[in-house]
């Protein structure tokens, strides 16, 4: 009856007769690495795959897929669509949506991790990111501005500040490279 | 530049390129193919765009405090007029459609849920240092946010070892009551509707949530405060910390609690479901150590304890008086 963590791990246990479900193994790190590009959490992104997993797994056992690779990036695309969908309403319900489901399919804990702390930059560290934004050329630092602390959609940015949804990207992409020439740890 | 440096430039441009494009509305099948093969062609482009992924992430999860601390730096109006009248004007003709937008578009505190399982035990370490160790049967979400920190209750039984931050309060709301403090340990419950906070270490506030009614109780260290939710009341009596804090080294401790709260608390633990039909027997009061080795043996001692039998029934064991005057 010791303190234990005891986490689920449905993936290792069923893995390699399914084609489908060994593709998504070995992609499956990068498609954490996309879901948290979308979704801005690492633990949402983490929830997101496993989602993913068990849509994978409860496909019934058809034809082979030519490539299965496309189809496991389609799955996740249109997954991640679905969500965003309802996202101006989600923030209050994800918490329940997400608790219900994990503990439902995995009938195990519901979050892996520390919660992300909003007041996780210290100070100084603080002070390095509004500099390095402060110092980006006219168009960029607007660009940044807007769409990462103001949280506008590109196609909001682009309507603020008069320009293409390609040029915001641009603007955001040279933005996010310079900065992360001055600040990566 | 030497030849290095220009590599590196290279992966900075095309990890944020896709970090970006990964962002886009119109984000297509094949832009993800291109992602995974991008991915996969470097160990450089695969670390590149971790790392610009981690910093994008460290701008939104810090935007608020950001944008006030650039709004101080900045001078008083938008510079963006000056050098773009058009871009301006063009602006202020699509800031009445943007603005109702803003408030909604902020990326909001996502909660962190935590749940724990039957007979399963969890502990973990917030960001700001807090520990919390999950009782089982338990449901809790937490949001950290730069003046406060909150966790929602919703059931089960935790010991909070909360981080000292006087300029952030600790606030949990457990049914209709909200516990408030600032750096301390104490041990927070709700089942079936029944609340308990006991303190070791510290003070702590426990006030009515919202509409409720009733009288804020501050805790002292030794001190337990219960309350039957919707009731108006609450009862603070004396408490030795283990009787608190003893579930998380497998072992509930009782002094004089009804016999239906040590089977509540039992089938927390336990998988096989204990009932009590009898009210009587229910509300019998139980002192003492019970060890949770395992669930037979503990319904075996506790059925000892009350002179009760425990009879199986569908699924389940349900405790029975045994008949006294048949002797």
């Amino acid at each position: 009856m010791a303190v234990a963590d005891r986490r689920a791990n449905p993936i290792v246990t069923d893995g390699d007769a399914d084609p489908l479900v060994r593709t998504y193994l070995e992609k499956r790190a990068n498609l954490v690495r996309f879901f948290a590009a979308r979704c801005g959490s690492p633990a949402a992104a983490e929830d997101l795959a496993q989602e993913l997993y068990l849509k994978l797994a409860a496909r019934p056992a058809g034809p082979e897929a030519d490539n299965p690779t496309a189809l496991i990036y389609r799955i996740a695309l249109n997954l991640m669509l679905d969500r965003a969908r309802g996202d101006a309403r989600a923030a209050a319900r994800d918490a329940d949506w997400r608790a219900a489901h994990r503990t439902a399919v995995a009938g195990e804990e519901v979050a892996e991790d520390a919660p992300a702390d909003e007041a996780v930059a210290s100070r100084q560290r603080l002070r390095q990111l509004v500099v390095a934004v402060a110092g980006l050329p006219p168009q960029m630092k607007r660009a940044f501005t807007l769409h990462k602390l103001d949280g506008l959609s590109h196609a909001e940015t682009a309507q603020v500040m008069g320009i293409s949804v390609k040029s915001v990207e641009k603007h955001i992409s040279a933005a996010l490279k310079a900065l992360t020439g001055r600040l990566a740890r | 530049m030497t030849g290095a440096g220009a590599q590196h430039e290279d992966w900075r441009g095309e990890a944020a390129d896709w970090v970006v494009r990964l962002q886009a509305a119109d984000l297509s099948e094949a832009d993800l193919l291109a992602f995974d093969a991008w991915l996969a062609a470097a160990p450089e482009n695969t670390a590149a765009y971790d790392a610009a992924l981690a910093l994008s992430h460290e701008f939104e999860v810090n935007a608020e405090a950001l944008r006030e601390e650039l709004s101080r730096t900045r001078p008083a109006r938008p510079t963006l007029g000056r050098f773009f009248p058009a871009a301006a004007a063009m602006a202020a003709a699509a800031a009445v459609a943007v603005v109702v937008v803003v408030p909604a578009m902020r990326p909001a505190a996502r909660p962190a849920v935590y749940a724990t399982a039957t007979g399963e035990h969890r502990s973990l370490t917030l960001a700001d240092g807090t520990r919390i160790d999950l009782n089982a049967g338990t449901r809790l979400s937490v949001v950290l946010r730069r003046d406060e920190r909150d966790v929602r209750m919703d059931e089960g039984q935790a010991v909070f070892d909360v981080a000292a931050d006087a300029r952030r309060p600790f606030l949990i709301a457990v049914g209709d009551r909200t516990v408030r403090v600032v750096g301390t340990q104490f041990d927070v419950r709700r089942r079936a509707g029944r609340l308990s906070v006991t303190v070791t270490r510290g003070t702590v506030e426990v006030a009515p949530a919202g509409e409720a009614k009733g009288e804020a109780f501050r805790l002292h260290p030794g001190q337990r405060l219960e309350h039957q939710e919707g009731a108006v009341l609450a009862k603070v009596t004396p408490a030795a910390p283990d009787q608190a804090l003893g579930w998380r080294a497998g072992k509930l401790v009782y002094r004089g609690e009804p016999l239906a709260q040590v089977v509540a608390d039992l089938n927390a633990q336990f998988p096989t479901p204990i009932r009590i039909d009898d009210v009587k027997l229910a509300a019998t009061p139980i002192s003492g150590v019970i060890i949770l080795d395992g669930q037979a043996a503990v319904v075996r001692r506790l059925a000892l304890l009350v002179s009760a039998k425990a009879v199986p029934s569908d699924g389940g064991v349900t405790l029975q008086r045994i008949e006294a005057p048949g002797r």
